[in-house]
């Protein structure tokens, strides 16, 4: 089964675009998603594995059209939904 | 348990398509290329993304050229690949050379 | 707060902080963890001690030789190690020479000498560089403003497994009379990466 971040020796892509002297995060959300991944995992709610293929089952259109850290946290709310720590209805706030 | 290739075997990558989880890229299914070098032993992540048990096994680092992976091109591509994901290509296996 | 974002931004900075409310009740998550996490990621992982590694193998042929055979036995000879990440992390150091060159990619994700190179870039996460420079390595570079002469065999190395690759660039000519700070000062990231040719 093809997922959509198997792009190795994909064709039509663009050129890569490149940013001068990039922060390590573009806000600070980026940053919080990235620490708490690491927190999780640290913990044993999911090993490094699961999480690539929380990342890899993203359906195609929305894992092209996220950005790095926006996958990070989509994959990360749906193990954790799929574990049973949290509800989606208390992701939204309910 | 040893590892079953050494450096300079001729090896053929796998043309499996799991459903799962898997670290053996699309592009180099089904391509001979040769070993370069073992890179420690790791669960196979196939198991272990779904949580089953994985024991650590051998990861080597297969040379391919890019005639072989994409048909054209003078470059080689080297990708560490688990000893499940291989099979051996034996002498005289043909692979297209740099 | 998050008064300084619009649209979709605001939107998934409300959802991660949710998020960490909802871990925080439950124990779940330390709040001084994440920052520790973030403080130490940011502060111990730089391309400058990628440079300094390089600079070493420069100056040090027995270093280099040691660098070569096993990267991870030889970081600790300057403090340095791959570890404080979330798995181990084999190193392995591919060197350039007049008739090689290297360049690392993970086309699958993301992965990365993080320990010795800090943060990646995000061009290094794209679709775009991932798709391509294993498929043609010279047209990436040259879109770096690296153009390779024709006569150098490239090596593309993808980090698929738990290896993690860095470049030993070449040493730039006129530099023999540099002391191993000067030499580290020559040393990019993009060099690291492979490319740029240091």
């Amino acid at each position: 089964m093809a997922r959509m971040n198997d792009v190795g020796g994909m064709e039509g892509f663009p050129a890569v675009a490149q940013e001068a002297d990039e922060p390590a995060f573009h806000a600070d959300w980026e940053a919080h998603v990235f620490a708490l991944n690491g927190a999780l995992i640290g913990r044993g709610l999911y090993n490094l594995d699961e999480f690539r293929d929380a990342i890899e089952q993203l359906p195609p259109q929305e894992y092209l059209a996220s950005s790095y850290y926006e996958k990070w946290f989509r994959a990360i709310t749906s193990l954790l939904v799929r574990k049973g720590i949290v509800t989606e209805a208390e992701l939204a706030g309910g | 348990m040893g590892e079953r290739f050494g450096p300079g075997d001729r090896v053929r990558a796998s043309r499996t398509d799991p459903a799962h989880h898997t670290r053996i890229p699309r592009y180099v299914r089904g391509a001979v290329g040769t070993v370069v070098e073992p890179e420690g032993r790791h669960p196979l992540p196939d198991l272990s993304s779904r949580r089953l048990p994985a024991e650590p096994e051998p990861v080597y680092a297969v040379q391919f050229s890019a005639r072989e992976l994409f048909g054209a091109g003078d470059h080689t591509v080297t990708v560490a690949l688990w000893e499940s994901y291989l099979e051996s290509a034996g002498a005289g296996t043909r692979a297209e050379e740099l | 707060m998050s008064g300084d974002h619009d649209g979709p931004a605001a939107t998934i900075a409300a959802q991660v902080r949710r998020l960490e409310e909802l871990l925080e009740q439950r124990g779940l998550v330390d709040p001084e963890e994440v920052d520790g996490r973030l403080a130490a990621f940011l502060t111990r992982a730089s391309p400058a001690n990628g440079a300094r590694v390089v600079a070493r193998a420069w100056r040090d042929e027995a270093f280099r030789g040691r660098l070569l055979a096993d990267a991870n036995a030889a970081l600790p000879e300057l403090g340095l190690s791959m570890g404080g990440g979330l798995q181990d992390q084999r190193l392995t150091v591919v060197e350039n020479t007049k008739d090689r060159h290297n360049v690392i990619v993970c086309t699958l994700c993301s992965c990365y000498p993080l320990a010795l190179l800090g943060p990646s870039p995000t061009w290094y996460k794209s679709e775009a560089y991932r798709s391509r420079v294993v498929r043609d390595p010279r047209a990436v570079l040259r879109e770096f403003g690296f153009e390779l002469d024709p006569g150098v065999r490239v090596s593309v190395w993808d980090a698929s497994a738990e290896s993690r690759y860095m470049v030993l660039p070449r040493r730039p000519a006129g530099t023999e009379d540099a002391d191993e700070q000067a030499l580290a000062a020559h040393v990019t990231r993009n060099g690291l990466i492979g490319v740029a040719p240091v």
